[in-house]
């Protein structure tokens, strides 16, 4: 639009503390995306100029500035040929403070680098709005006007105004600004946890599987060893009767559950090193912020969220398999020990 | 006179049946002295395994008192009658019973463990013996690589490791074909002559027992009969057939040309 609407607003609307001129302006590029068979293209930014006038009666007195300046100095007024980059800018440049940079075929001064405050002022350089004009070839026209009320009060009644005087114009104050920012929140807020509640019902999943092999785990030893206590009851009654103590027959056919569920350990251990990954890709939930099925967004996640195999879960592992293995051997131990050496004089 | 190993005095034993109590035993008395080569027979029913599970120290008795090498084991409770079984008697069982994954030495080791001797003690005491049984050179070899013979021979071997008061042979030679069955009697026989081990052979094969010295039978828990053996006369260097002087290791008599061993049927019945 035009800057002359900017001295109709200020001039013609009461209660208009100050009206703020700005021209924001994208640089970018185009991706095409082949996804599904189809065709898509996505307009990817680089940049973002805005341009915003460095007087210092909008400077001193409103926040028309980035209040969050992390190298070099912050804009000030009467600054012109300079530019203050976001840490995305200086990185998609690769300049830093006191570097000139070029900017569509025009060379600036980097005085600061500001931190994002927000998403939306991630890929944000500031200047002066005469250089955005003349580097955009938008001399006169800007792209917004943000005005400034009296008292807060006056808000509704100066958007009212402005909407009257210039119906071509969408007008939107600060507390919708508030409300949409909210909504966006919101949004967010929901799919954070619903994305949570996925992983949390994961684990839960996760947990009631665990307890379920840890039992049966237990019951396969235990019936295994029972088994093989009832196979073997003749040798156990030669034991018996040949001189072994209760004790040392119990002692043995704990000591083989144990050294039989340490071998399963091992083998177990191994497998899940080598098959962790493929199975957390296959397991984990595909957590997508933004609603939309999509297989692409799901690998992403996954692949960033890959089950990890540490040294203390191998360990846990190890140690629960000795310890199901000993329990699970416990009573067909018990079961041997009680084994008459009477069993060995039968003739089968 | 020779110290009795085994003194059994008024021994009764009592089974529950359901609610009918049993007798298997009444009032036996038995007495084997160290250096005898018993046999102890009878048809079934009539008390033989009930007998053995009791010297063997598997049953306890009703009744009565039970001497092992002068040890009273009537009264024993199990947490110490395994030293009993270890150190005083060797099993031989009818099955052989040694273990399928232990080699000929390592099963004669087996009762030998926890006895507090080292591993190469062991392995010396197991392969003497295993030379004394005639299988020196096999120690190696898994049961299952051995003719039923030689693992009886191992049962042996394992049943002498610690030495023990006496063998009890539970139908020794009961899976054996016939000429395993004599080389094992006279295997017996050769170690109760020159080693002096005391054994006692729970049988109902009167062929076998025919070769011990001394045959009871047991019927209705009762020893009714004790009759001499032929291991008796050829211990005392007489032929059993015709009473002429022989030498041990006469295979037949050189009066009489007999077999010193040969069948007959003691008990008839």
């Amino acid at each position: 639009m035009n800057q002359t609407l900017y001295n109709d607003i200020n001039n013609s609307i009461s209660g208009v503390a100050a009206v703020e001129p700005i021209l924001q302006a994208s640089e970018g590029s185009n991706e095409t995306v082949s996804m599904f068979g189809r065709t898509f293209t996505r307009q990817l930014t680089s940049y973002t100029i805005e341009g915003i006038p460095l007087t210092s009666d909008l400077i001193d007195n409103y926040p028309v500035l980035s209040t969050n300046v992390t190298a070099g100095r912050n804009l000030e007024a009467g600054d012109s040929g300079v530019v203050l980059l976001s840490e995305n800018n200086s990185a998609y440049f690769g300049v830093g403070v006191g570097d000139t940079v070029s900017i569509l075929g025009q060379g600036f001064t980097v005085v600061g680098i500001h931190g994002t405050s927000s998403a939306s002022d991630r890929l944000v350089l500031y200047m002066n709005l005469s250089d955005a004009q003349a580097v955009t070839n938008n001399t006169g026209y800007i792209t917004s006007l943000r005005v400034f009320t009296q008292t807060s009060d006056l808000v509704t009644q100066v958007s009212t105004a402005i909407s009257t005087l210039h119906p071509e114009l969408t007008v939107t104050t600060g507390q919708e600004r508030l409300t949409q920012l909210d909504s966006l929140q919101s949004t967010y807020n929901t799919a954070l946890e619903s994305a949570q509640a996925s992983i949390g019902q994961t684990q839960t999943t996760a947990l009631e599987e665990i307890i379920v092999v840890v039992a049966a785990t237990s019951l396969i030893v235990l019936f295994v060893m029972l088994y093989t206590v009832r196979e073997r009851t003749k040798e156990i009654g030669t034991l018996k009767a040949i001189g072994f103590s209760n004790s040392s027959v119990m002692g043995q056919f704990l000591l083989e559950g144990v050294l039989l569920s340490v071998i399963a350990g091992a083998v177990g251990i191994a497998i899940g090193t080598l098959a962790a990954p493929t199975l957390s890709a296959l397991l984990l939930p595909s957590v997508n912020l933004f609603g939309v099925t999509g297989v692409r967004v799901a690998s992403n996640v996954a692949s960033t969220a890959v089950v990890s195999v540490n040294l203390e879960i191998v360990l846990l592992a190890f140690g629960a398999s000795v310890a199901l293995g000993a329990l699970g051997s416990l009573y067909p131990a018990w079961r041997a020990a009680k084994i008459r050496p009477a069993e060995a004089m039968k003739y089968e | 006179m020779s110290k009795p190993v085994l003194q059994i005095e008024n021994l009764s034993k009592n089974y529950m049946l359901g609610k009918r109590e049993v007798s298997a035993l009444k009032n036996l008395n038995l007495t084997v002295n160290a250096g005898e080569f018993v046999a102890i027979m009878g048809p079934s029913g009539s008390g033989k395994t009930t007998l053995l599970n009791v010297i063997g120290c598997i049953d306890k008795p009703t009744s009565g008192q039970v001497l092992l090498d002068g040890i009273d084991v009537g009264k024993m409770p199990e947490n110490q009658l395994y030293k009993i079984r270890r150190d005083k008697m060797g099993f031989v069982f009818q099955t052989f019973n040694l273990l399928p994954y232990l080699n000929a030495r390592e099963n004669v080791e087996l009762p030998m463990e926890g006895k507090g001797k080292s591993k190469a003690e062991q392995r010396k005491r197991a392969s003497e013996l295993l030379a004394m049984v005639g299988l020196s050179g096999r120690e190696g070899h898994r049961p299952q690589r051995l003719s039923a013979g030689e693992q009886q021979r191992v049962a042996i071997a394992r049943a002498l490791a610690n030495n023990p008061a006496f063998i009890l042979a539970d139908e020794p030679t009961g899976n054996l074909d016939s000429q395993n069955k004599a080389e094992i009697i006279k295997l017996l026989a050769n170690l109760n002559l020159s080693q002096g081990t005391t054994i006692i052979m729970v049988t109902h094969d009167s062929q076998a027992a025919n070769h011990t010295e001394r045959m009871l039978l047991l019927k209705d828990g009762k020893i009714v009969k004790e009759k001499a053996g032929l291991h008796l006369a050829k211990k005392n260097n007489k032929c059993p057939n015709c009473g002429s002087s022989v030498q041990r290791t006469d295979e037949v008599c050189p009066s009489c040309k007999k077999p010193i061993f040969q069948t007959e049927e003691l008990f008839s019945t």
